[in-house]
């Protein structure tokens, strides 16, 4: 082995034997990364540049400002009191005359978020203004509709002159932009988002405690139970799992319904008359069951896990010292669980969070959670800027209640097995 | 063994490849019997179909633009022809969602109308298509049905009956959406059916409408698929409920169910055909819209489900035929759109709806929220 005057020790072909280890480390160190790419790879484009595109788009108001930036130019200088002046007419009737067929239609949705009437307004416009040869403007195109000549229309503009916007996320919350971009509430009539956003979070929080309610026992019987009786008692908590959503959806309906089998065998053991059959479906009572019944099995499943690895022995010990068997329980099995307990709390509640089918088809005038709203305006008024601001507010309230849990139990109590 | 699994595995993968070569043109639609109509009406009845140049593969989807915004922003389109919503046919094509058609070369009615001239209103109160990217499909319709065993003495006869809990007690079945209700509801109010858009679309016409709405708080059951409704009538669940009327005519003429219809005040609303911009068979579907929108086409569809053409000579084909349903009973009678019928009816202005549908949906939930 030779050594430098420094005294670094050299491998045989004379380069310091901590660069050369270094090398090797290196190649290794690739090597193992080269194992994860794959999966990094995925992860990065099926899951994080989706939401990051989620997120920018739920605040980017960039399209409108490149089909009329002359209009918002000349916006910014009104009064907001008058009609606007020939100028602005003029300036918005070029813009719409030049613009591409296409980019003008997604303008025109924009707007008419803002203000219901201006898609067919501008569509209109494209139209018919080549009838319109020289100015001026601004009677000639109240002439053509009347709409151009209500000051509402133009007011509903002002929330869009910046290239990016809170208007989607103050939506998501019943708020939204005044012509002045002040921040006020939607008309009484419209606001549906905070009650949907509290109809939500109280039934997710409700789903999860029924499930565990019902479901610890569950979980205990399996895992004290013989393995003969409980593998059984293990099919019938899973055969529900594997049965369609739908099916298991359906099948509540039929149960629940007025002249359904639940209130015909009360109706007919005599505990309640025929006229009065209990309302059980297509209310908030019916969603409760049928989520609480999907959702069971992902809090069964890790509690049983859980419980499956405490021996019994903790419990004999703590009543042969003397516990009353409550207090064993509170005290000596259940700290033992709450790992368990928590891992089919987040499952349950995140879950219900995003639930919308079985919702909708069991809980009538109650069952439009925020899933069904992210939908709806997904497809059918392809409001995707507000979809992102609705989707954006979901996981900042999951990421929210993680870091509250997290602080509270710490992380590293969940257990799925 | 790990040989054979590998061969096995290759060979489904082969035959999937093999699968996906032969069907080389996508049709998207709703599903169940309203695509079975479709696929009965004119898919089979295709020229290169039949031939066996060309295998149509059949998709369903729940409506929306979604899946075509999708497709068309990505760049990879691989729907030809989607059946679609009015209000989605304006919206995709002012957002360049889907192909635009000249129709100038499509058929023509055999009383010499042109292809577009047999259409007579498209639900803007003028005819011809609705939006130059879709071509004309069916009117379904949003109808009242009861089963007649639940008003032994007075039947129901008219909108205003619906929405009268003291002469007719009993919970109604509503869907979860704003559309059809609000007419419906101002119909109720006394206003003419020819009349109703101009009062919805007036000032204040929608306030009017939800003040009507009132008369039925607490005597509600909201639903939201096709198929409840039915459930809902047939079970007592409710008394009476809007459904669509294909639905309703299918369990009556197929399957022998008891309802009865107060067409009076129904709703109608259309459903278009249209091609994804950048399709890549757009020859191919422009040849198969064609052939879907003849007269004998849209009246062959009407023997598998009772939505109504929405070109009249396809009306005119039925009327000939009778008893036209596939299994021998007169379809007429279930047909929304005869002349008798249209005379009490609203056609939805799908313009008016894409421009105050989210608006109104809002409001709706509210009132829905409020209404227990």
């Amino acid at each position: 082995m030779n050594q430098t005057a420094k005294g670094e020790i050299l491998t045989t072909d004379g380069i310091p034997l901590k660069v050369s280890l270094r090398r090797s480390e290196r190649i290794n160190k690739f090597r193992a990364f080269a194992l994860v790419l794959p999966l990094t790879l995925f992860i990065i484009i099926t899951f994080v540049i989706p939401i990051i595109a989620m997120l920018t788009r739920s605040i980017d108001d960039k399209q409108i400002n490149t089909v009329f930036p002359k209009t918002f130019e000349i916006y910014k200088q009104w009064d907001r009191k008058e009609l606007p002046p020939e100028e602005m007419y003029a300036t918005i009737f070029g813009e719409i005359v030049s613009a591409e067929k296409r980019a003008i239609g997604k303008a025109s949705t924009r707007m008419n978020y803002s203000r219901s009437g201006w898609k067919s307004l501008i569509k209109k416009s494209k139209r018919k203004f080549k009838k319109i040869k020289e100015g001026p403007y601004k009677e000639q195109m109240i002439a053509l509709d009347k709409r151009w000549g209500k000051i509402e229309f133009w007011k509903a503009l002002g929330e869009m002159v910046d290239p990016y916007t809170f208007g989607y996320f103050l939506n998501a919350v019943d708020l939204k932009y005044d012509s002045n971009k002040e921040i006020i509430r939607q008309p009484e009539k419209r606001r549906i988002y905070n009650y949907t956003w509290y109809k939500t979070v109280k039934i997710s929080v409700l789903v999860t405690l029924f499930c565990l309610i019902l479901g610890y026992p569950i979980a205990h019987l399996l895992a004290t139970l013989p393995l003969k009786y409980s593998n059984l008692l293990m099919i019938f908590v899973l055969l529900p799992f594997w049965t369609s959503l739908l099916v298991r959806t359906v099948s509540w309906i039929i149960i629940l319904m007025k002249k359904g089998v639940f209130n015909s065998i009360l109706v007919w053991a005599g505990v309640i008359a025929d006229e009065n059959r209990m309302q059980l479906i297509y209310n908030e009572t019916g969603t409760l069951i049928a989520m609480t019944q999907i959702l069971l099995p992902f809090m069964v499943l890790p509690l049983y896990s859980v419980m499956k690895t405490i021996p019994p022995s903790y419990m004999r010990a703590a009543l042969n010292l003397g516990a009353q068997p409550m207090h064993a329980f509170y005290k000596v099995y259940m700290p033992q669980t709450v790992p368990g307990i928590s891992a089919g709390g987040l499952l349950v509640f995140v879950l219900a969070i995003g639930y919308f089918i079985t919702p909708e088809l069991v809980g009538g005038a109650d069952g439009q959670l925020i899933g069904h709203w992210i939908a709806y305006h997904l497809k059918s008024t392809l409001n995707w800027g507000l979809c992102a601001a609705l989707g954006t507010i979901l996981l900042v309230v999951m990421l929210t209640l993680y870091w509250v849990y997290n602080k509270i139990v710490g992380i590293e109590n969940i257990k799925l097995g | 063994m790990i040989k054979t699994i590998k061969v096995a595995l290759l060979a489904v993968i082969g035959l999937a490849f093999t699968a996906t070569a032969y069907a080389d043109f996508t049709f998207v639609s709703w599903g169940g019997a309203y695509t079975m109509s479709q696929q009965k009406g004119y898919i089979d009845t295709w020229g290169p179909v039949k031939n066996g140049s060309t295998k149509v593969s059949v998709e369903n989807y729940n409506g929306g633009l979604g899946e075509v915004k999708a497709q068309v922003e990505s760049g990879n389109v691989t729907w030809d022809v989607v059946d679609i919503l009015p209000v989605d046919a304006i919206n995709g094509c002012d957002e360049g969602l889907l192909e635009e058609l000249d129709f100038s070369s499509w058929e023509k009615a055999p009383n010499g109308d042109s292809f577009l001239e047999s259409i007579p209103d498209n639900g803007t109160g003028v005819g011809g298509t609705i939006s130059p990217c879709a071509a004309p499909q069916i009117w379904w319709t949003y109808v009242i049905i009861y089963d007649p065993k639940a008003f032994p003495e007075k039947k129901p006869k008219s909108m205003k009956d619906f929405f009268d809990v003291k002469k007719f007690p009993g919970k109604r079945g509503v869907h979860t959406w704003p559309q059809a209700v609000l007419e419906m509801a101002l119909v109720a109010d006394g206003v003419k059916p020819s009349k109703v858009n101009e009062v919805l679309q007036g000032e204040g016409g929608p306030d009017r409408a939800f003040a009507k709405l009132e008369d039925l708080k607490g005597h509600v059951v909201h639903w939201s698929a096709g198929a409840q409704p039915l459930e809902l009538v047939s079970s007592g669940e409710v008394v009476m409920s809007i459904v669509y009327n294909g639905r309703a005519g299918a369990a009556i003429l197929s399957e022998g169910a008891s309802f009865d219809y107060v067409w009076e005040g129904q709703v109608l609303d259309g459903d278009w055909i249209a091609i994804p911009k950048g399709s890549k068979n757009k020859a191919e579907a422009i040849e198969f819209l064609k052939h879907a929108t003849t007269c004998a086409s849209q009246a062959e569809q009407a023997k598998y489900i009772t939505y109504g053409p929405m070109r009249t000579c396809g009306l005119d084909v039925i009327k000939k035929g009778e008893p036209w349903f596939h299994n021998g009973i007169a379809v007429l009678p279930h047909m929304p759109n005869t002349k008798k019928k249209l005379k009490k009816s609203v056609l939805t202005d799908p313009v008016w709806w894409a421009d105050h549908n989210a608006e109104l949906k809002e409001q709706w939930a509210a009132w829905m929220a409020g209404n227990k």
